[in-house]
């Protein structure tokens, strides 16, 4: 995270500057046919001019992606939830999350159109079990208190359970969950493109497949593009809530500038 | 379940009638823990008179955080019992605030929401909680610092915000698992000073775990020694020296004859 004002991204946009000019350059240069590989112009006019069809296609990619983070979020904090709390779900269950993490999630895409046919329920259930994982291990992290003084701490006060867990589990995990949800997100995005690739009349996928299919690589380009800034944006708002959520976590350097001892 | 008022037989504890002092605050009936086949700690028995600041002195790992947790009611002995006031310990009471080795604050709420934690758990009145949470904050000289967050505080400030939460709640008695250990020298000594200036005040019943034998001659009125493995008590000391005392006490003959006994006190046990 940039903490002064010279390490905001001037590098990165200098080097992306640079390597489009550079991409544009041997285009043009080569006479590479835009088939093949257009010219960053290219890709800019087709997003300005096709722009009606990109929107149309975005938003139930949108949709379906913010979907099926939800259901991600929320049911990976609540089997983190049961499993801090159970010790038979953490014995037998969470080994078994753990292992099956390795499954290649979108091998499953297949099953689930034979099971729910294609559309929302499987592109929805995609984006969730490839979202799922992270959040769970991310939130049982968290729900776990290594510091045995805390909870000895939080007992000898007479804390019940709801309020352990309200009061101390709950804001300990928050800075789990939410680099959880950095990696769900951009994991949701994966799973809905994959369910548009294989099953899907609609969607910014299916359009990278259309037309790749009609040969059009400009407007192939441009909606990775629309779906690169998609993902940009998701994982912004959720950064930008971290900042405000989790604002007892110091940023690094603003330790030593602390009270003295 | 245990009953909630379990009958004390009425022999008085040989230290306290020694001392002369009233009814004990705490009394440790040959208390003695176990995990598997290790003993920790065989038949420890004592008793804390009421407003007496005791010291449990001894090796690091001795036992002696193990002994503190069962008064505390956060562990249960072996065998034996300990009883506070008429009753038997069960769990743990809210007449009883705890210091840890570490201050284990809770990073996300401010000092004066720490501080507030236990008021909040036990459901008690929060306006006047909060006047007593300020006048706390007031004489540990960190009133200031009531909207920070642990994270801008050093280590001697943060451990004063935990001694304030655990007497945040006005409790009968305050037991401390070696609070000062993790801070430097110099802190440390001011740390002991500002205890006892709290003290002072408050007067309440103190059982104050630690490894340093000046720190607890400095601090304590008695000071029991414990030995290693299994851990027993070896020694029993009363610290007769004036009070309010300063640092400077430290370079007197009688503190330094203390010191003397309760290191020759811990020797002894080695020894053999």
């Amino acid at each position: 995270m940039p903490t002064k004002l010279k390490d905001l991204p001037v590098w990165p946009v200098v080097f992306m500057l640079g390597f489009l000019l550079v991409w544009e350059a041997v285009v043009d240069l080569y006479k590479v046919r835009p088939i093949i590989l257009p010219a960053p112009s290219q890709v800019a006019v087709a997003l300005a001019q096709r722009w009606d069809v990109l929107l149309t296609h975005l938003l139930p990619t949108l949709w379906l992606t913010v979907l099926g983070f939800a259901l991600s979020v929320v049911g990976g904090i609540g089997v983190a939830i049961l499993v801090t709390y159970s010790e038979v779900l953490r014995k037998g269950l969470y080994p078994i999350i753990v292992v099956t993490q390795v499954v290649p999630k979108v091998s499953i895409a297949p099953l689930f159109i034979v099971w729910f046919d294609t559309g929302l329920v499987s592109s929805t259930l995609l984006a969730f079990l490839v979202a799922f994982f992270p959040m769970v291990i991310n939130a049982v992290v968290g729900f776990h208190i290594h510091d045995e003084d805390l909870l000895r701490m939080a007992r000898a006060y007479m804390g019940s359970r709801w309020q352990i867990f309200l009061k101390i589990r709950l804001p300990n995990a928050m800075p789990y969950i939410f680099a959880g949800m950095k990696i769900s997100i951009t994991l949701a995005v994966i799973g809905v493109i994959v369910a548009e690739f294989v099953a899907s009349q609609e969607g910014l996928g299916y359009l990278i497949k259309l037309s790749g299919g009609l040969f059009d690589t400009p407007l192939m380009l441009a909606s990775i593009v629309v779906l690169s800034a998609m993902g940009l944006a998701l994982y912004g708002i959720i950064a930008w809530a971290e900042k405000r959520v989790i604002y007892w976590q110091s940023v690094p350097g603003a330790e030593a500038a602390a009270a003295p001892a | 379940m245990l009953p909630k008022a379990a009958a004390i037989d009425e022999t008085p504890n040989r230290s306290t009638a020694a001392a002369g002092i009233a009814a004990p605050a705490v009394r440790v009936e040959s208390v003695s823990k176990a995990y598997g086949d290790i003993e920790a700690i065989r038949r420890a028995d004592f008793a804390v008179a009421e407003g007496e600041f005791l010291s449990i002195l001894g090796p690091s790992g001795c036992g002696k955080s193990t002994l503190l947790m069962m008064v505390a009611g956060l562990l249960g002995p072996s065998s034996g019992r300990v009883v506070i006031g008429e009753r038997l310990v069960d769990g743990p009471r809210a007449d009883i605030g705890v210091v840890f080795q570490s201050p284990v604050l809770l990073p996300w709420r401010t000092v004066m929401e720490n501080v507030m934690l236990p008021v909040e758990m036990q459901h008690l009145p929060r306006e006047a909680h909060v006047r007593r949470a300020r006048e706390l904050l007031a004489v540990t000289h960190l009133e200031e610092f009531a909207n920070r967050l642990p994270r801008e505080l050093s280590g001697g400030m943060r451990q004063r915000v935990s001694i304030c939460r655990a007497l945040v709640i006005d409790p009968r008695i305050l037991l401390m698992d070696e609070p000062f250990s993790a801070l430097d020298a110099i802190t440390r000594d001011e740390m002991g000073q500002e205890l006892l200036r709290l003290w002072q005040i408050h007067r309440k019943t103190v059982i104050f775990v630690t490894h340093s034998i000046r720190e607890a001659a400095f601090l304590s009125d008695r000071v029991i020694v414990m030995g290693r493995r299994p851990a027993t008590i070896v020694a029993d000391v009363r610290i007769d020296l004036p009070r309010p005392r300063a640092l400077s006490i430290e370079e007197t003959e009688p503190f330094n004859r203390y010191v003397r006994t309760l290191r020759q006190a811990i020797e002894a046990n080695h020894a053999h």
